[in-house]
């Protein structure tokens, strides 16, 4: 990853639009036009996109997302589709027929077997594969669950366990492996069970809130109002209320369901999908879509609403910027209305997956982060909010430090300064303490991204603890919840910047070479090494080394004038640095001297070496030697360093030079000094042309080191002195 | 000889005297050489005496040697400590040699002395020589200088005799300041405080100093002003003397100084600002020190802002003092660059209250946490003195350990310096710019080590009593304590 702030990214033309959405989709989508198709069906358990014709069924993988991926083809029977789905180790087809029965397909062998219920007192609403260590497939019935293992010898589904229930519709995420079966009147009354492969846990019952328009109105919350999503390991569930157009949001812990407030919306129609632990609400009759980032309490939207966008559509001498404008010349080119945003065909698939039915296409949904960042002023919290991000993990960490960056140039109050150097550490100490594969050394880099983020889950978790319930039922929906499926995701994000990025970078390399010099908020740019390098790192947290090189270092090139306020966020640097016990590089103390001795603030560097605020180190000391060249004290403070520091080599070599040749000597031999050469005190005393300190040197060297007496450097100086004595005495 | 200048008068055995040699050239103006006088109420023939004395012995050695003229003249009865403070501008002190012992002096702390008074001057009304300029018949300049040195000889005053610092002062350094060791947690947190008090004012470079009790713990003010600045909080800020208040006035001196002024200076709409009176600092509500030294706003209650005079760089600037607890800071904000008067005096003072006070108290608990009490940097078995000369910083043994120390070992600490002073000062002319080590271990007659080590700028005294009698041990005592809490500066060999 490369720090140097003038390195502008090749990519995206993203940044032009940047301005107008903070999520978009990209040209191009999955196609899955197959003629004769009946439907597009989604399996969210293995992220399968599902077209079944009259007597076979073509699946396309979305995971990862690629929109020219192939897809397989199954021979079914014929008959009525109303839902599918492969198991979970893709070797049966469940088709569901009827309200009654499910037809099963075991691939290998195209053998077909059935499961059926009773017809009179009860139907199938829909069912789901689990990884649940007790059942492999459950069946979500108006009487309840029926929770059925697969016995691949008998080829046949034997009953495990039945959960009698009455349910008049249900949600179902494989994500959050959570159902919630709504009864009652109203359909406000809910049961929910977790089926992981932790096991089953039974959710206490609870009711959702509905607004009524009067006494004795009871409106009826339908199933479609209901999302379930994970966000940050936690599961919430989400409930569009429409009379008080609010959006209601319910966490759930193991043994409680608790209302966490409510968000307001614009638009009868609501849909929601997550992207990277953002929750996007698109207002759908609105056409735009507000973002939160509901890791913390609050329940502001990150920024304002603005629409969706499709971005790198092509067409003859297209510039893609402007959807709308676009989107009425391409209608009139015959063009078929992809890009129609919020289009009446449009599903919305857990978690970030739109379904196109009219034109058959399925978009991934993406967020922006450059976007994002642009249009917020708040510094500290948004770096909060990029830190959290876990898909585009490069950028968002070239966008805190750029952020940092430019925060410090425009000379913002320290204070805040100081808050947004805490969030960067703050969040570095937590990826150490989370994931400490995060330090692992490069080779083992891109190996150690699978577990970070599959295994230790989201970052948080650890500090963000409502109650005593919810560490609990915290750690188990980690292990058991967390979508297994993202490794790959990370994945597909690299792809995703390869491929539809190539024929952009070509675009913007040209225009881009100068946009760094104004950093407004506008034009925020950043080193987009996502492509090459997005695999490399797990984590967008910034270590205080890389504060230095990336941060520091290249300001302190920039910054003009009064080096106190640079100066005192260094402080602050290493303040939060201290707290935390983190020994950072010498550099940074290096840098510090270099501005200080450069304003000849010479008192304050013997402070700050006094009080071990810079922390003795070679580099300090040889800085405080160079520094020292015109304040003699300090030079002698980078001395006394190396004494400290037992540098006995250096120590003595430089007493040699500032000519205290005696003291040199005196050290080498209680030090036992012996990598410095006789010749090199023999020499300095020569060029005094004092034969006093000449004889002293050789009689001292003598002394000291054996055998000194047979070398050449000691017969050729044992020579000078008795020339210089002779001509004395003469 | 003709050296007798002293006088059966008690108070006469100490004299001091600021004079000009530029001036009174002429016969019968010679009185208008003198700047000032201690005693005041001395004859002026006998004041003229003692100052001819010294322009005679000045001008005399000055034929040998022109940079450096005399430092000291020893004569029978008496010593005579000069010191140079401008170009021409000569302070003189006359010291009675006599047989108590008290009057044992070292020349090098009576001459710091001198220069500590003149520093403290300069810092508050500018140098002499620019005072004499703009004002060529020197009223204004005696006014000055008479109140401001009899202020600050008040300290030394006991009784009605003047207690200069003697050879019991053997430990100290005059012109040193002496620091809190703190740990590093502390250190950045105080720099976190020293940024936001030197940010006070936009981008103007504000300077800060900030005491805990009566020891620095951190400036960004050059040695010498720190040295200054550091002098007079002791003497008049810290929160020790503000609680002493004014009990130590001396109303002897003050009717003194009331007279002589009215005799001299009769230039009644020149006010003569006396920052080392005692008693006029007092803390304000808001933790600011007020004082009306410089005199009262004709709004009321708040004081014209304090106002000094930088060494280094010649700037005048605002001084504001803070109090919260033990710690006392001091800002500098330069006077140009406060833009409108008193308000914006103000202004400086809403935003530390803002800004810094929670950051004030978070470090005054932390020092406070770790301050060690008053014999914190006592080593048992040792009473030593520290000199760092670069940084101008010494650490000596509490005065309390020190007095423990029997006369004998004191004498010949004192003795021992003053041969290492004269030591210092020959290498210094001799070389250039090299420094001298030195190791000097005397045993003394009382049988107790007393011990002095000088390398590369730092010296080390020390006397070891009850000390075992090998010099082995001397040496390995002094070793151990350089290795301990001086990084082994001094355990060269």
């Amino acid at each position: 990853m490369s720090g140097r702030p003038s390195r502008l990214q090749p990519g995206a033309g993203l940044s032009k639009s940047s301005a107008l959405s903070h999520v978009y989709i990209q040209y191009p989508p999955l196609r899955c036009r197959i003629p004769g198709s009946r439907g597009l069906f989604f399996d969210d358990g293995n992220k399968l996109l599902i077209c079944p014709i009259l007597d076979q069924i073509f699946s396309w993988k979305t995971v990862p997302f690629n929109p020219a991926v192939a897809y397989t083809s199954d021979t079914i029977t014929e008959g009525p589709i109303l839902s599918v789905r492969y198991s979970l180790d893709l070797k049966i087809i469940a088709i569901q027929r009827s309200s009654h029965e499910i037809q099963f397909l075991i691939r290998e062998t195209g053998q077909t077997f059935s499961q059926k219920c009773r017809q009179e007192s009860e139907s199938i609403l829909g069912f789901f594969w689990t990884d649940c260590p007790l059942c492999n497939i459950v069946f979500v019935k108006t009487s309840g669950l029926d929770l059925f293992a697969y016995s691949s010898d008998s080829k046949s589904l034997h009953l495990v366990e039945s959960k009698k229930l009455n349910v008049s519709c249900y949600a179902y995420t494989h994500e959050s492996r959570l159902v919630l079966m709504a009864s009652g009147l109203q359909c406000k009354t809910f049961h929910g069970f977790q089926l992981s492969a932790a096991g089953i846990v039974r959710l206490p019952k609870f009711e959702m809130t509905m607004a009524k328009s009067d006494a004795n109105s009871k409106p009826v919350l339908a199933i479609e109002d209901v999302f379930i999503i994970t966000v940050y390991g936690r599961i919430y569930c989400l409930q569009v209320d429409r009379l008080a157009m609010l959006l209601h949001t319910y966490r759930f812990y193991r043994d409680a369901v608790v209302q966490q407030g409510s968000l307001p919306i614009y638009s009868s129609s609501i849909a929601v999908s997550v992207v990277d632990n953002v929750l996007l609400v698109h207002q759908v009759d609105a056409k735009v879509v507000i973002l939160y980032d509901i890791f913390t309490d609050s329940r502001a939207p990150i920024s304002a609403p603005l629409p969706l966008l499709s971005r790198g559509f092509p067409g003859p001498n297209i510039d893609v910027r402007s959807s709308k404008q676009d989107n009425a010349t391409l209608e009139d080119d015959a063009v078929p209305d992809e890009a129609i945003v919020y289009g009446d065909g449009w599903k919305f698939l857990v978690p970030d997956l739109i379904c196109d039915h009219v034109n058959k296409l399925v978009w991934k949904i993406h967020i922006d982060l450059e976007a994002i960042a642009s249009s917020s002023s708040e510094v500290p919290s948004l770096l909060e909010f990029l830190q959290r991000r876990k898909l585009e993990v490069s950028k968002a960490k070239q966008l805190c430090l750029t952020l940092t960056r430019t925060t410090i140039l425009e000379h913002r109050p320290v204070a805040s300064v100081a808050k947004a150097i805490e969030v960067l550490i703050s969040s570095y100490i937590r990826t150490t303490k989370v994931g400490p594969n995060n330090k692992e050394s490069k080779t083992d880099r891109s190996q150690s991204v699978v577990p970070q983020d599959s295994g230790s889950g989201p970052v948080p978790g650890s500090n963000n603890r409502d109650s005593a319930a919810g560490v609990e039922s915290e750690a188990l929906h980690r292990t058991s919840i967390f979508p297994s499926s993202d490794s790959e995701e990370n994945a597909d994000i690299k792809q995703l910047n390869t491929v539809p990025g190539n024929h952009q970078s070509i675009v913007e390399a040209q225009a881009s070479s100068s946009q760094y010099q104004h950093l407004g908020p506008g034009c925020i740019r950043l080193n987009d090494d996502v492509s090459d390098e997005g695999s490399m790192i797990s984590s967008p947290s910034i270590s205080p080394d890389e504060m230095y090189s990336f941060v520091f270092a290249p300001i302190e090139e920039e910054i003009v004038g009064d080096p106190s306020y640079l100066l005192a966020i260094i402080i602050e640097f290493l303040r939060r640095v201290n707290m935390e016990k983190i020994k950072v590089n010498p550099n940074i103390y290096v840098l510090t001297v270099q501005i200080l001795a450069r304003n000849e603030r010479y008192t304050e560097i013997g402070l700050f070496v006094h009080q071990k605020i810079l922390e003795p180190s070679k580099e300090v000391a040889l800085q405080l030697l160079e520094s020292g060249r015109h304040n003699f004290p300090t030079r002698k403070l980078g001395l006394d360093m190396l004494r400290q520091l037992s540098l006995h080599h250096d120590y003595v070599s430089l007493l040699v030079q500032d000519g205290y040749y005696l003291e040199a000597l005196r050290y080498t031999r209680k030090f036992k000094v012996d990598t410095v050469r006789p010749a090199l005190f023999l020499q300095a005393a020569f060029a005094t042309n004092d034969p006093q300190l000449l004889s002293a040197v050789l009689r001292f060297l003598s002394d000291l080191t054996p055998g000194i007496k047979h070398t050449s450097d000691y017969i050729r100086y044992h020579q000078i002195l008795t020339e210089m004595n002779s001509c004395a005495s003469a | 000889m003709g050296l007798s200048t002293a006088t059966t008068a008690v108070s006469e055995a100490i004299q001091l005297c600021v004079f000009d040699s530029r001036r009174g050239q002429q016969e019968g103006q010679e009185l208008d050489k003198i700047l000032f006088f201690y005693p005041a109420d001395l004859p002026f023939t006998k004041q003229l005496y003692i100052i001819g004395l010294s322009e005679g012995l000045i001008t005399f050695t000055r034929t040998f040697s022109p940079e450096a003229a005399c430092e000291v003249i020893e004569a029978e009865k008496h010593s005579h400590v000069f010191f140079e403070a401008e170009q021409d501008i000569w302070m003189v002190l006359v010291v009675e040699k006599n047989k108590e012992l008290e009057a044992i002096w070292r020349i090098d702390a009576l001459q710091k002395l001198l220069k500590e008074i003149h520093s403290l001057f300069l810092m508050f009304h500018g140098s002499i020589r620019l005072l004499l300029e703009k004002e060529p018949t020197g009223e204004v300049s005696r006014s000055h200088l008479y109140s401001f040195i009899m202020d600050y000889l008040n300290d030394f005053l006991v009784g009605k005799k003047l207690h200069l610092p003697s050879f019991t002062d053997c430990l100290k350094e005059r012109g040193t300041v002496q620091m809190l060791t703190i740990g590093r947690d502390a250190a950045l947190d105080v720099q976190a405080l020293v940024r936001t008090l030197d940010s006070c004012i936009g981008n103007t470079s504000c300077h800060s100093l900030i005491l805990f009790q009566d020891l620095l713990v951190s400036t960004t003010l050059s040695p010498d002003d720190t040295t200054n600045l550091f002098s007079y909080a002791v003497l008049r800020l810290i929160p020790r003397v503000l609680s002493s208040g004014a009990s130590s006035w001396s109303y002897l001196i003050r009717g003194n100084v009331a007279s002589h002024v009215g005799q001299h200076g009769g230039n009644v709409g020149n006010r003569v600002i006396r920052p080392l009176q005692h008693g006029k600092w007092s803390k304000g509500k808001d933790g600011f020190l007020e004082t009306d030294i410089w005199g009262m706003e004709a709004s009321g209650w708040v004081g014209s802002t304090p106002k000094i005079w930088l060494f280094q760089t010649e700037e005048q600037m605002c001084l504001y003092v803070h109090q919260h607890k033990t710690l006392t800071l001091i800002l500098l904000v330069p006077v140009s660059s406060i833009p409108n008067g008193e308000q914006g005096v103000s202004i400086v003072r809403q935003y530390i209250l803002e800004n810094a006070s929670l950051k004030i108290v978070k470090v005054e608990e932390k020092l406070s946490k770790g301050w060690g009490g008053e014999n914190a940097y006592h080593v048992g078995g040792y009473r030593y003195l520290l000199v760092d000369g670069d940084r101008q910083i010494s650490r000596a043994s509490p005065p309390g350990k020190v007095t423990t120390l029997a006369k004998e070992s004191l004498l010949a600490m004192s003795k021992l310096r003053e041969n290492v002073d004269l030591e210092k000062s020959r290498a210094k002319q001799d070389s250039d710019g090299e420094e001298k080590e030195l190791e000097v271990t005397i045993r003394a007659k009382n049988n107790a080590w007393v011990i002095s080590r000088i390398t590369r700028g730092k010296e080390l005294y020390m006397a070891l009593e009850k000390a075992n009698e090998t010099l082995l041990y001397a040496s390995d005592m002094v070793e151990k304590f350089s290795n301990r809490y001086c990084n082994g500066a001094f355990s060269l060999d």
